[in-house]
């Protein structure tokens, strides 16, 4: 059983390295407006309630990545109820890899579940 | 279990032990600002329950200090500074090493650096000085210590600009991200919190020996890349446009035959002066890091 356990947790971990990315790329995509990490953590939550696809505090570091490698920007807002935001938005470069990116998700989603569902045709 | 932020705080700076310690504060930042932002809430919904009991459900959804400490550490091995990884590899002969240097993005960083330290040495050493100055004169008025607040609160902020500089054109790791001020703090804990951190003071001799460094720097460096050029201009300037070098006195010309030497010392003072400027990149970015990061 804690075999088992731990399985799924690396399993979980390894899917979640790379989709991360595309997510938190879609979620901005969709945005109207920039937003700070907390609330793109809580929109996180409410479209992922059984099984958290990633840990909150593991956001921040992707979203820096997300920033240095040019596909968002940021700056820093102060707030009337707390401490200063920093506020993501997606850049022209960020929704062209995004659009790519759902491109390779689709075919390698079309492929696994192909093969899950049992289609072995050589 | 943490029972609060600070413990929290303490037990991933734990986990991070012997990473950069910029990348400690950013991820230090990063956790207190949305740990403290969830605890507002949760206290708002529910005022009736305790901050410690309020704080583990958030905890929990934000992870546990050994899986976020490898997160940073995972993303870090990933996302360098700027120009850290842009080095020329040092190898060919001793020539083509001394001349490369001239096609080292990481020597230009500097060489800038260099001359916009003439800038940031005025604006950031100026005003460390004498709005240091002032504040403190203000003292013995009651209005002081908000001033005297203000002024190490922008000194804060100018060390989290200079790290940003610093990153950009010496390829030296920095703060990416502000350091946490928790406003649930009252303006008379802020202060003291303030005054008892030591890296407010050594950000504020930092920016105070900007002034003197920035103009030795820039001056220094502007001095030796004027000088490498009109040495390998000197034929054309003294012969064509009639542009004496003066180097042996005033409004006098080099002799003819001393020209090709003096073009051939400028051709080898120029990748010289890109030398000194990496050398001086290099120790200042250690510097700037044990000053302008929270140890």
């Amino acid at each position: 059983m804690a075999y088992t356990t731990d399985a799924n947790k690396k399993f979980q971990k390894e899917l979640n390295s790379g989709s991360a990315s595309l997510v938190l790329l879609s979620i901005l995509a969709h945005a109207d407006e920039p937003m700070y990490g907390y609330r793109i953590a809580k929109i996180m939550e409410v479209n992922d309630e059984s099984v958290p696809m990633m840990k909150q505090g593991a956001l921040y570091p992707v979203l820096r990545s997300l920033e240095s490698s040019g596909l968002l920007e940021s700056h820093i807002d102060p707030s009337v109820s707390g401490p200063p935001r920093r506020y993501y938005k997606i850049t022209k470069s960020g929704l062209e890899t995004l659009k790519s990116w759902t491109k390779i998700w689709d075919q390698t989603k079309a492929f696994v579940d192909g093969i899950l569902k049992g289609k072995t045709d050589v | 279990m943490c029972r609060d932020i600070r413990e929290y705080l303490a037990k991933i700076e734990k986990e991070l032990k012997g990473c950069d310690p910029a990348l400690i504060q950013d991820a230090l930042s990063d956790a207190e600002g949305h740990l403290r932002m969830a605890l507002g809430e949760a206290l708002l919904a529910k005022p009736s329950i305790s901050e410690t009991e309020a704080i583990a459900p958030i905890i929990e959804k934000y992870g546990h200090p050994e899986e976020i400490a490898s997160a940073y550490r995972a993303i870090e091995s990933r996302t360098s500074p700027a120009l850290s990884v842009s080095r020329v590899k040092e190898t060919g002969s001793s020539w083509a090493r001394f001349f490369g240097v001239l096609a080292e993005p990481k020597a230009w960083g500097a060489f800038f650096y260099m001359l916009l330290s003439l800038v940031t040495g005025i604006v950031f050493g100026g005003w460390a000085i004498f709005a240091g100055i002032i504040s403190l004169c203000t003292l013995v008025f009651i209005i002081g210590i908000p001033i005297v607040g203000l002024f190490l609160l922008s000194i804060r902020g100018i060390a989290f600009l200079e790290g940003r500089i610093v990153e950009a054109l010496l390829g030296i790791r920095m703060p990416r991200r502000s350091l946490f001020l928790d406003t649930n703090l009252s303006w008379k804990e802020m202060f003291m919190a303030f005054i008892k951190e030591s890296l407010t003071w050594k950000s504020l001799l930092y920016a105070a020996l900007q002034f003197p460094l920035g103009l030795i720097y820039s001056f220094g460096i502007f001095l030796l890349f004027a000088l490498s050029l009109s040495f390998i201009g000197s034929p054309v300037l003294e012969l064509v446009f009639h542009l004496p070098l003066e180097l042996f006195g005033p409004e006098a010309f080099t002799p003819v035959w001393l020209l090709p030497f003096v073009s051939i010392a400028g051709f080898f003072l120029l990748p010289l002066t890109f030398h000194l400027a990496r050398w001086v990149g290099k120790v200042h970015g250690k510097y700037a890091k044990s000053m302008l990061v929270r140890a």
